[in-house]
């Protein structure tokens, strides 16, 4: 059976959903950032899918998945770096309790 | 790999994706949860393999699987008081899971409705990490992103240093 | 001899310098006063021994002045002065009067609280009787007039506290109010005649005259005389003003404004002659004024009252001698009466004060108490009634002489009869107070300053009257001694009134029981005890009806004029109150409204500031999926 793009693009988009609702619903943040964890793993699937079928050549896709896992990486590395600093602070790194922006 | 891309492996490995993410959310401890991601993770970096792309495959392996997850149990670690707080209610948010279904539904039936040219075929011309590199670090190619992306990781670490820094400072 | 203006105005210089000072400052100037009528005095007596005797009939100016205040329709308006021989005389009887009753009044008033105001009024009312002899045109005249009325009013009413003063200066101003129309209504007429108020031009236009024009005139100056001169009807105002000082009264009610409607009639007697029966009309009332004068002068218990009705009687007698077109008899009794009745005023108040009563059935034997008083009080008594050789006597005479001469002789039996009263209720007077058995004790006389005008004024009664002939001769007319038969008719009344009160009060060793003979003769003495009904019949007719328009009125405009502005005002509050409401409740409802709309807008979009990163992240993925599912249902 021969797969087309199409089923890793729904694959993407099904990996991207369920990363949302983690990252709309989780209270925990280290939870949170996994679920961003996710949404981007989706998204690199969906740069190399459509990498491969549409320019193989010059293999845009792939350099583009490269680069968003170094940003995310780099994201990552802070997002936890901000999680102890908030455990430092609040003692619990709830997002339930970073309310400060509250109107 | 042939040609075509296997519909086999393609299932097992999406299988393995989908159920780790969804293990990831329903999960009520937090470290199996990072093991969850973990697991996606892998399985992600085998639909890379699947799809000739064995560079990104590596770099994702090595990126996520491994200093991703790493630095996630460590943060949990560090910032659970008992082990018993690892073990949490599983956060349930009605409006969060409409809109998500809402937002896949319409993905799907968008990638349904309109069907790309280049569905079926898997093009002949495979990617090439010799290419890669060359392309990678060519003047016309990516090289100045790869500068840009050697800063960011620069800035981010020193930023990352300086936050989790103990003291007034 | 323009100096001659200062005789009336250093009085009113003393009123105003007065009028501006305070109460205390004022009780201490009283030099100022009675120094500026001295001055005024000399200076009357100066000028009357400049004036010449006039020619044969007509009393011609001495000196004119006059001054122009106004133009007045391209005319000018002037108001002068003029001195001629009536004025002459006058001048130096009322100044004369007047620093007697101001020296005197130094000793009545001491202790007064607002003597000062009492002695500016005073001078005010000196001042205003100068300017009214003086005046030239009757505008002038009239002006006087009416300020002797005011200081009038104000002296009777000079002890505002107490209810007699008050009422009393209410009726004297309104009664001879009365007269007033009658006076301004003359004036009216003559301007119309005359086009102007000069009294020469007037009184030289006269013959010119229409008969109704003359009547018209005649009886409106008529009517004022009578109203100021306390003549029948219009007399019941004298009696009651007997409320003020005393030395006021011998001022106003017996030298002054009394004698003002005689002069007003002497001035404007060729008015008068060209209305025969306007003349005649004078004479009647005159005669029945004497009369009644006389009836009620003999009832009286108060000395002051009797003396009141004793000046309505010679007044009486004065009209009469106008009715006989005698300028001369006229005005010779009106100078003899200033001084003698002045003079028992003021003999009045120090027998008043010494007794401490007004009523003579309270009085006796005040004649070897006050000696000075006693003197002089009997010659004022005897010259009153007509006894030789004082003044009143050579004035009566006159007066029944040119009565004859008018070949009036019903009106000589009245002068007559009206002697005879006056000698007898002088004589009752005179026994009831200085006679008989001591009523009070501690009696003594007045002071100095009160007896020493009474000696003034005594010794002038004694000696003027033997200027008859010269006085008639100052006028301009032939002037003569009485007749002996007058001498002997005069006497023998006179005596006939002397004795028969003599009889009733005299007599030492019997007290005559007057009660049997009021009993009967009751019908009369009951309606002179009530002033002949005269005050009964005035209160019934115009008083009682004028207070109950003035109640209905005054019900009309508390109820109907206060109810309705009230009621308007009661609308208005009610408007307000309704605004208020309306501008509480729905006003301030709709701002409230739309300040809570807002605040209630503003709560509820304030709870979508959570503050909480995962609710930002959904409503942008709401708006994400909202706008994918809009290009979705387009695209399908």
């Amino acid at each position: 059976m021969r797969v087309g793009v199409e089923p890793f693009l729904m694959l993407a988009a099904v990996l991207f959903s369920l990363g949302l609702y983690g990252a709309l619903s989780k209270k925990a943040t280290v939870q949170l950032l996994m679920s961003l964890e996710l949404m981007s793993i989706a998204v690199n699937i969906n740069l190399v899918a459509l990498s491969r079928f549409v320019t193989p050549q010059t293999m845009e896709g792939l350099f583009f998945a490269i680069f968003t896992m170094v940003v995310s990486a780099a994201e990552i590395g802070l997002g936890l770096g901000l999680v102890l600093a908030i455990y430092r602070q609040a003692r619990t790194s709830e997002v339930t309790n970073l309310t400060e922006l509250k109107g | 790999m042939a040609p075509t891309v296997s519909g086999v492996a393609f299932a097992i490995l999406a299988a393995l994706c989908v159920g780790g993410a969804v293990g990831m959310l329903v999960a009520r401890n937090i470290v199996h949860a990072a093991f969850w991601l973990l697991e996606v993770t892998i399985a992600s970096a085998g639909l890379f393999l699947l799809l000739d792309a064995d560079y990104v495959a590596i770099v994702q392996l090595l990126v996520y699987a491994v200093a991703v997850a790493i630095l996630m149990i460590f943060s949990i670690m560090i910032t659970l008081r008992r082990i018993e707080d690892a073990v949490r209610p599983r956060d349930f948010s009605a409006v969060a899971a409409a809109l998500s279904t809402v937002f896949c539904a319409s993905m799907l039936w968008v990638l349904r409705a309109f069907p790309q040219a280049p569905s079926q075929e898997l093009p002949a011309v495979a990617p090439d990490v010799a290419a890669l590199g060359k392309l990678l670090f060519s003047a016309q190619g990516w090289s100045l992103p790869f500068e840009i992306a050697s800063l960011i990781l620069t800035a981010a670490l020193v930023g990352a240093v300086w936050w989790t820094k103990e003291g007034d400072e | 001899m323009d100096w001659l203006v200062a005789i009336p105005a250093l009085p009113v210089v003393a009123f105003v310098a007065l009028v501006f000072m305070p109460r205390a400052v004022r009780n201490k100037a009283l030099w100022l006063p009675v120094g500026a009528i001295s001055i005024s005095t000399v200076l009357s007596i100066v000028a009357f021994f400049q004036m010449h005797p006039a020619e044969e009939g007509v009393t011609e100016a001495l000196w004119n002045r006059s001054w122009a205040l106004a133009t007045i329709n391209g005319k000018a308006f002037e108001l002068g002065l003029q001195y001629d021989a009536i004025a002459a005389i006058l001048l130096v009887v009322v100044t004369v009067v007047a620093t007697c009753v101001q020296v005197y009044s130094l000793g009545y008033m001491h202790r007064d609280e607002r003597e000062g105001w009492y002695f500016a009024v005073l001078s005010l009312f000196t001042a205003a009787m100068l300017a009214l002899v003086l005046a030239d045109n009757l505008l002038l005249l009239f002006v006087a007039w009416e300020l002797m009325g005011l200081c009038s009013y104000l002296l009777i009413g000079f002890w505002y506290e107490l209810e007699a003063p008050r009422k009393a200066s209410q009726k004297a101003f309104l009664t001879t109010r009365v007269g007033d129309m009658g006076l301004m209504f003359a004036l009216v007429v003559i301007f119309q005649q005359c086009g102007t108020w000069e009294l020469a031009e007037v009184l030289g236009s006269v013959h010119t005259w229409t008969p109704p024009v003359a009547m018209a005139a005649a009886i409106g100056l008529l009517f004022g005389a009578m109203g100021k001169s306390a003549q029948v009807p219009l007399h019941v105002w004298l009696p009651d003003a007997m409320a003020g000082p005393t030395p006021a009264s011998a001022l106003i009610h017996a030298a002054t404004m009394v004698a003002a409607g005689v002069y007003l009639l002497t001035r404007m007697l060729p008015v008068l002659e060209a209305a025969p029966p306007v003349l005649f009309a004078t004479l009647v009332i005159g005669a029945i004024t004497g009369l009644v004068g006389g009836l009620l002068a003999a009832v009286q218990h108060d000395v002051k009252k009797v003396l009141a009705y004793s000046t309505i009687s010679q007044l009486g007698l004065m009209f009469m001698a106008i009715g006989s077109a005698s300028v001369v008899a006229t005005l010779f009794h009106l100078v003899t009466h200033a001084f003698f009745k002045s003079l028992l005023f003021l003999g009045a108040g120090v027998i008043i004060h010494s007794a401490r009563t007004q009523d003579m059935r309270e009085m006796g034997g005040l004649r070897k108490h006050m000696p000075v008083t006693w003197a002089t009080f009997a010659i004022g008594s005897l010259a009153l009634a007509g006894v030789i050789p004082f003044s009143g006597f050579f004035s009566k005479d006159e007066i029944i002489a040119s009565l004859m001469h008018a070949h009036q002789t019903w009106a000589v039996g009245v002068v007559l009869a009206v002697s005879m009263l006056t000698a007898f209720y002088m004589t009752r007077l005179y026994f009831r107070v200085f006679e008989g058995p001591e009523q009070t004790e501690g009696i003594h006389d007045g002071h100095k300053s009160m007896l020493f005008p009474m000696v003034v004024l005594a010794a002038i009664t004694c000696v003027i009257g033997f200027a008859s002939p010269s006085f008639a001769g100052f006028l301009g007319e032939h002037g003569e001694w009485p007749s002996v038969q007058l001498i002997a008719l005069s006497t023998t009344v006179a005596a006939l009134g002397i004795g028969t009160g003599w009889w009733f009060y005299g007599r030492p060793w019997i007290v005559v029981n007057t009660a049997v003979y009021k009993e009967r003769s009751a019908w009369l003495y009951n309606a002179l005890k009530q002033k002949l009904y005269f005050d009964i019949a005035y209160d019934a007719i115009f008083i009682k009806p004028f207070m109950r328009v003035a109640d209905f009125l005054w019900g009309f405009d508390s109820r109907v004029v206060d109810g309705a502005v009230n009621g308007t005002a009661r609308g208005f509050v009610l408007f307000a109150s309704a605004s208020q409401l309306f501008d509480k409740n729905v006003i301030d409802g709709i701002v409230n409204g739309i300040a809570s709309l807002s605040k209630n807008v503003g709560s509820g979009l304030r709870s979508l500031q959570t503050g909480r990163i995962q609710s930002y992240q959904r409503f942008i993925l709401a708006a994400v999926v909202l706008l994918m599912l809009f290009l979705v249902v387009k695209g399908a």
